[in-house]
């Protein structure tokens, strides 16, 4: 491999594990938030224990999403300084606003979040939360709004053999971002829903002792993923009316996996609108359905890759739709050889990273709600209230 | 506007060093201070709480890199290359250790992962001396000239004091020593000194490279006004987790 498809794949590897950690985040923090609040309010243990099992996996899904995302923010510095050289005035302003303001603060209050339990009173601690999947999804925002400035790249002219920005309104309603946007938040929903229903139809399917707190969150997961598939589906048709004229045609890279998600995404959601969210109410206990249950959460991290593999391979050549091409977007003076040992290095190490969270995400599942170590209670501080469900 | 926006980058990376610092210094000090598995779940779960809110200091220096010096941004991290990658791999390796030391039970699980943060913050200590230097001489010197590597040791001796002068103010007497809040800031000042000289000596020429002044207005209306915002939570944190009686309680999600 030349040096630009060594660089291609070390975005496109770093980006994928990227996402994969991502979709879920975006998923799980607004059901966590969802669950802390109604325990907030109602007080009830049964809630408390959702939001720390949930709340958890969450926790340990984060991990790899943020140190996937370092490599992503610096990559565009080692691997395509040519494109912040003709660009960077445009692609600068949401790059800068996702990680100065809204990942800042949603790490800020995470850290909050996770160390906060027994420390803030319950409601600062409940804003928290809230918080963070706020601006968590503000931070998806900014980077779509990135992301479809390369496709389109509204709002900027050419001056002086560089990019600048005339109109940030144009960048914000960017054809390639209005519908896209809430396809990924639909997306996202669809991913927590289903993990939430597979892992608990897990439980219930090896007759857990925990019968309510898996009910509940089985229903819960199927009525989410059910809003996310309605969301995907809805905005992934609308999008098309902002797809570049003649993207899809002869590129067969983007063309098979389009084809593949939405044959997919649509059986995914025809089961989900049409079999299962009907059978909600008797879903916990038709034990066939919990494998079927089991069987459909990989599903929507396949099509979120797929779904990316469309829009970024549909592309190419271009780094900016019709102004510039990835191969002059490359950093100049790169070498193969500086590509592919960082390649390997990051590939490797994120690549065993994010193994090894699956299988803690998978053990955390497998145990259930019990000796969680977010906002364990210290040793020795009070008696555990007696988890009765 | 390019002037605010400098001391704004200036802010940021200084503050990257005084509040990251600690943390890479407890990392560096666990194979010393904390010989035993108590000792270092101890020293863990002290900095814990301020990690996450740290360290994000410096992906804001990266985004305004891109934003208000987009010229730059490539030209530093590709004059940089190798040590970049290597800075990278340490953190990741450092946060990995972090997140994943408390997940299971076993000794060897535990030591491996301690072991992790003890290597990446020395990693990315030890490469801030030498990116310090690097970028003083405009990245045409070796990234492993002699002045670099004795920088590198010097930052790392930087951040092994500021993290033993946290401890001790965070933990008083648990690691030998009891330090005021005013000692802290003092050996936060001391830690950021290197790169408070390389932004003194950088700012004409950063003032010259910045982003033409549409983008520096849009970025200053959309991103100034939150940053209050940013401050109030980042002083939340610390009223939160200041010390006092049972304020590192164990066991720590970290």
């Amino acid at each position: 491999m030349d040096v630009l498809e060594l660089a291609r794949t070390q975005f496109a590897v770093t980006g994928s594990l990227h996402f994969l950690f991502v979709v879920l985040t975006l998923g799980l923090a607004p059901i966590v938030a969802l669950m802390h609040t109604r325990h907030v309010i109602s007080g009830s243990a049964l809630h408390g224990g959702m939001t720390r099992f949930w709340g958890q996996i969450y926790v340990v899904n984060y991990a790899l999403g943020i140190v996937t995302g370092l490599v992503m923010e610096f990559q565009f510095g080692l691997s395509w300084s040519g494109l912040s050289d003709y660009a960077g005035g445009v692609f600068g302003a949401p790059l800068a606003m996702e990680t100065l303001v809204a990942f800042f603060l949603e790490s800020t209050f995470l850290g909050l979040w996770i160390f906060g339990w027994g420390r803030l009173p319950k409601w600062l601690h409940l804003a928290c939360i809230w918080l963070v999947t706020l601006t968590a999804y503000a931070s998806a925002f900014f980077i779509m709004v990135a992301n479809s400035f390369l496709q389109n790249p509204a709002g900027s002219v050419l001056r002086d053999g560089r990019l600048e920005l005339v109109d940030f309104g144009a960048l914000l309603t960017n054809k390639t971002l209005v519908f896209s946007f809430p396809h990924v938040i639909g997306a996202g929903l669809l991913t927590g829903g289903l993990v939430l229903a597979g892992a608990s139809a897990y439980q219930l399917r090896r007759r857990t002792r925990e019968s309510v707190f898996f009910d509940r969150s089985l229903r819960m997961g199927v009525g989410v993923a059910s809003v996310g598939a309605f969301l995907a589906l809805g905005f992934g048709y609308a999008q098309f009316g902002g797809v570049q004229e003649g993207k899809f045609d002869g590129s067969t890279g983007a063309a098979v996996p389009l084809g593949f998600m939405i044959e997919i995404g649509q059986l995914l959601a025809f089961v989900l609108l049409f079999i299962l969210l009907p059978l909600i109410y008797w879903l916990p206990r038709w034990r066939w359905t919990h494998v079927v249950l089991m069987l459909m959460t990989p599903v929507p991290f396949a099509l979120a890759i797929l779904g990316w593999m469309a829009r970024e391979i549909g592309r190419q050549p271009w780094m900016v739709w019709q102004k510039l091409t990835v191969a002059d977007a490359l950093t100049p003076g790169l070498t193969s050889g500086m590509v592919t040992a960082s390649l390997i290095g990051f590939a490797g190490v994120l690549g065993l990273l994010a193994v090894v969270d699956y299988v803690l995400i998978a053990r955390i599942v497998r145990r259930g709600p019990r000796d969680l170590d977010l906002g364990a209670v210290p040793a020795g501080a009070r008696p555990a209230p007696a988890m009765t469900f | 506007m390019e002037v605010i926006w400098f001391l704004f980058f200036a802010v940021l990376l200084a503050g990257y060093f005084a509040l990251e610092g600690f943390d890479l210094g407890v990392g560096l000090l666990l194979p010393v201070l904390g010989r035993t598995r108590a000792n270092r779940d101890r020293m863990v779960a002290a900095m814990a709480p301020f990690v996450l809110a740290n360290e994000v200091w410096l992906v804001a220096v990266a985004g305004t890199l891109f934003g208000v010096y987009p010229r730059l941004e490539g030209e530093v991290l590709f004059g940089l290359y190798p040590l970049v990658v290597a800075m990278l791999l340490s953190w990741i390796l450092r946060d990995a250790g972090l997140w994943f030391r408390r997940r299971l039970d076993g000794a060897r699980w535990r030591g491996f992962w301690d072991a992790m943060i003890a290597f990446g913050s020395l990693g990315l200590s030890f490469g801030w001396g030498m990116a310090l230097h690097a970028a003083a001489t405009g990245f045409t010197s070796s990234p492993v000239h002699p002045v670099g590597v004795l920088l590198g040791v010097l930052t790392t001796l930087l951040f092994a004091f500021h993290g033993w002068t946290f401890l001790a103010w965070r933990e008083p007497g648990a690691f030998g020593g009891v330090r005021s809040g005013r000692a802290l800031v003092v050996s936060g000042l001391v830690s950021a000194l290197p790169v408070i000289g390389l932004l003194v000596g950088a700012m004409p020429f950063l003032l010259e490279h910045s982003a033409p002044a549409a983008t520096l207005n849009v970025l200053s209306v959309m991103a100034l006004p939150f940053a209050p915002i940013m401050l109030g939570a980042q002083v939340w944190v610390w009223r939160t987790f200041r010390p006092g009686k049972g304020a590192v309680p164990l066991p720590s999600f970290f």
